[in-house]
């Protein structure tokens, strides 16, 4: 059930229509058979998986709080999160390593492959179900203790297969102390669903029809033209696709009574590869920032060891996307770039101020996103190798893009500046209703017109 | 009562969702954006005939004939127009290649509004028989694309529930509702290319009814055509390859099993044309065209039904004699599988003027 199908908006409006029509108290299972309802509809089987990660992750977090501070502690922690990353690893990673295992014994690659279906938002609930039994253990969030409001946190149908990675304290203060939705929650709400849809639909489909012909048949598009339209056109969509997606979840979320951090913050508006990743993919960065980077030290040890932090966390950020080589160089690629820049500007990162050269800033960047991107993209290492090639080496090829292609990307820069600039989305929603409607309406108007609707094109981070 | 904050913002988002049809609407329902379709596209094609026959309506008076009918019904109404001045009648094509009697309906409600602009019109169709294809008819969702700028809101369920199964009505429910869905592809390419289209656009309307009516057919012929109907098997001479694939693919297969959905779209479509021609004083003619350079033997499949003949039995509906083309059936006379080439067409627009006057007169 995918978010841009008219299958999922029926889903919604039952769920919303259920949730407002019942008395308080049984809401919260309302919205736990709506998502476990919801997760099924992917795949019946692997409810057990997330039943089996949520009764452990509950019990954890009691044991936890119960037993003092010592080795018994440490080890309800271990065990939690060894189930946790053990269930990642087997169903993302095994092949991966049964793969590269067999090549180094000099057997076939597929020699001890199992055949393991992910399923389905994984790596998202696995990373919120993690970080809420490491803030119990830290002290920094008291362990819950109604299995249902605990089931809840980690299957919530907005956020549970693509993010945003939500804390434990912001999901339960809502959860707990939960109040009827605002004039303005709503406002807001419709508003980031509408949003959202129209980046999935309307842009990010759009340019992943060029991107995937082109990485469908690289071989086939020859020429550096060819490869940048590709590498463009993955850019777009894969922003228009996950901040969309992303949109949609938090605005759901709000029509709901909940309040989801923002996920997203124009990353390709952002002149450093650090203001980069405070742009991107939020929610991840922090929780790799808070359970990943500063345990290994952050940037106390000094300069080297602020490179290796960096490096080891990109690294292991790459690898939470897939198991493959080319996400581990994605993740290396970033954590270089990240050194690099630390070791050109120092330790202070600098707050990016708009003045003449932020513009040719902001385009090296997203140019160093995109040769990133082709790594994420491409089928396997030797069509990333041949890619990035083709952009810097090849003959001039073919441009995939049409210049209807162009307009949407200038439409989409021209209202990220209004957005950074002078807050025009955040304007439109609390503008008088005249401005209001009109925002909706343009919206709308630009689904009727630009949404792909005769290909079901899967959100990007739904495999993750 | 005052309304709270909560009512009005409800209030302002279905004042958005108001606004969004009325900016549908005002694009997309007023001629606005149809002016500068992409004139080759079926929509554009469609629209294209529909203006140049409401300007022949003024220019030829009373008199007009009106001809439907998809790419098999090629004739020319410059050669069908020659004997005129003796049989008083002026010959149009309103037809659209690729369309059935679905599009004729709505092709004719818009271009023919008060039901006396004709003398007749006429039905080109292959059988008077409803034989059931390979594909299901009710489901061509092409009428969506041909008709869609002449869909109106009352259109949208009678429209969408002609169709037969729930994929075919839900597409063309929303295209029905929503145009811009349906004309998604023509807007990018007019984004890409405005100035372009524009020119173009006006470049075709200044010349569509001179290249249409002086519109000379191919002289290609598929003489040295064989068909072995017991083996389904064609010998052609070498370079018409094209021709084989169209032999291969709609004309020698046997036949396909006998559901009665032909019968019944065509019971449906022609009958509301019917209807909406009855009491008034156009006639409605049916032809049955010329079906191949080699016709497929009637033996091949036992036909179940003849809707177009049960028409008959209405006043003012009336058959051109089945068989009074059968002489153009000839390899010589046609181009392809299926379409007359040039010397095909001439000699069906002469054949077909005299037929139809003579009934109609």
């Amino acid at each position: 059930m995918l978010f841009n199908t008219t299958q999922f908006f029926v889903f919604l409006a039952v769920v919303l229509a259920l949730f407002y029509l019942s008395p308080r108290r049984p809401r919260k299972y309302i919205l736990l058979a709506a998502s476990y309802y919801f997760y099924a509809s992917w795949n019946a089987k692997f409810i057990a998986l997330l039943l089996t990660l949520t009764v452990i992750d509950y019990v954890a977090g009691i044991w936890l709080e119960r037993v003092p501070p010592g080795p018994r502690r440490k080890a309800v922690l271990i065990f939690s999160l060894a189930a946790n990353l053990g269930f990642l690893g087997f169903f993302k990673y095994y092949n991966f390593l049964a793969g590269n295992l067999a090549l180094a014994m000099g057997r076939p690659a597929h020699s001890f492959f199992l055949q393991i279906v992910l399923p389905l938002g994984i790596s998202f609930h696995t990373f919120q179900s993690m970080s809420y039994v490491i803030d119990v253990y830290r002290g920094m969030q008291p362990a819950v203790r109604n299995p249902v409001d605990y089931a809840l946190f980690i299957c919530f149908f907005p956020q549970l297969v693509a993010g945003p990675i939500v804390r434990a304290r912001d999901f339960f203060r809502d959860l707990w102390g939960w109040k009827q939705p605002s004039a303005d929650d709503v406002a807001r709400g419709v508003f980031l669903i509408s949003l959202g849809l129209t980046k999935k639909m309307a842009f990010a489909d759009q340019f992943a029809q060029v991107a995937n012909a082109y990485f469908a048949n690289v071989a086939g598009n020859p020429g550096a033209l060819a490869a940048w339209s590709g590498v463009f056109a993955f850019a777009l969509q894969i922003y228009f696709d996950f901040s969309g997606y992303t949109d949609m979840a938090i605005g759901m979320a709000k029509l709901l009574g909940f309040h989801f951090p923002i996920n997203f913050r124009r990353p390709y508006l952002a002149a450093s590869i650090t203001d980069f990743w405070r742009r991107w993919h939020i929610s991840l960065s922090s929780w790799l920032r808070d359970y990943l980077y500063i345990p290994l030290g952050g940037n106390r040890g000094g300069h080297l060891k602020t490179y290796r932090n960096l490096m080891l966390t990109m690294l292991l950020g790459g690898l939470w996307h897939g198991a493959s080589w080319n996400f581990l160089i994605w993740g290396g690629y970033q954590g270089a770039l990240l050194s690099i820049e630390r070791l050109l500007r120092g330790e202070h990162a600098v707050d990016e101020e708009w003045n003449w050269s932020y513009p040719l800033r902001a385009i090296v960047t997203f140019v160093l996103a995109c040769i990133g991107w082709v790594f994420f993209r491409a089928a396997d290492l030797k069509q990333s190798i041949y890619v990035v090639g083709q952009m810097f080496h090849g003959s001039a090829g073919k441009l995939l893009l049409e210049p209807w292609h162009f307009e949407l990307a200038t439409l989409a820069l021209i209202l990220a500046i209004g957005e950074e600039k002078r807050e025009w989305f955040e304007r439109a929603i609390r503008a008088p209703a005249p401005i209001y409607a009109c925002a909706l309406t343009a919206m709308l108007f630009c689904l009727e017109i630009f949404a792909v609707v005769d290909a079901a094109i899967p959100f990007i981070y739904f495999q993750f | 009562m005052p309304f709270s904050p909560l009512q009005r913002r409800a209030a302002t988002i279905l004042l958005a969702v108001a606004g969004f049809f009325a900016l549908d609407g005002l694009v997309f329902r007023t001629g606005l954006y149809t002016s500068i379709l992409e004139p080759e596209s079926s929509t554009g094609t469609f629209e294209q005939i529909l203006r140049r026959e409401q300007h022949a309506q003024s220019r030829y008076g009373s008199n007009l004939i009106v001809t439907l009918g998809d790419s098999r019904f090629a004739y020319y109404p410059r050669v069908a127009n020659q004997h005129a001045a003796e049989n008083g009648f002026f010959f149009r094509q309103a037809g659209v290649a690729g369309t059935d009697a679905r599009t004729w309906y709505y092709m004719l409600r818009d271009l023919d509004p008060t039901r006396r602009r004709y003398r007749a019109v006429v039905l080109g169709v292959d059988d008077y028989d409803d034989e059931d294809g390979a594909y299901d008819i009710g489901d061509d969702l092409a009428t969506l694309h041909y008709c869609a700028a002449r869909l109106r809101y009352s259109d949208i369920l009678p429209f969408t529930r002609s169709f037969d199964s729930s994929h075919a009505q839900w597409e063309a429910f929303r295209g029905s509702l929503l145009k811009g869905l349906v004309f998604q592809r023509d807007i990018l390419a007019f984004a890409s290319h405005p100035v372009k289209r524009i020119e173009y656009v006006q470049l075709v309307n200044r010349g569509f009814e001179e290249w249409t009516y002086g519109y000379v057919d191919s002289k290609k012929n598929v003489v040295g055509l064989k068909i072995d109907w017991t083996n389904m098997t064609a010998t052609m001479p070498p370079g018409n390859e094209a021709v084989m694939d169209q032999l291969t693919r709609f004309v020698l297969y046997r036949s396909n099993p006998q559901t009665g959905h032909h019968a019944a779209f065509r019971r449906k479509w022609f009958g509301r044309l019917l209807d909406y021609y009855r009491g008034t004083p156009t006639k409605v003619v049916f032809v049955r065209l010329p079906r191949g350079p080699i016709p497929r033997p009637d033996y091949l499949v036992h036909k179940l039904s003849s809707s177009i003949r049960e028409f008959a039995s209405r006043p003012g509906v009336t058959l051109v004699d089945e068989h009074a083309f059968d002489s153009l059936e000839t390899p010589e006379l046609f181009k392809d599988a299926f379409h007359l080439n040039d010397a095909g067409c001439s000699r069906l627009s002469q054949m077909m003027a005299r037929e139809v006057s003579r009934l109609v007169r």
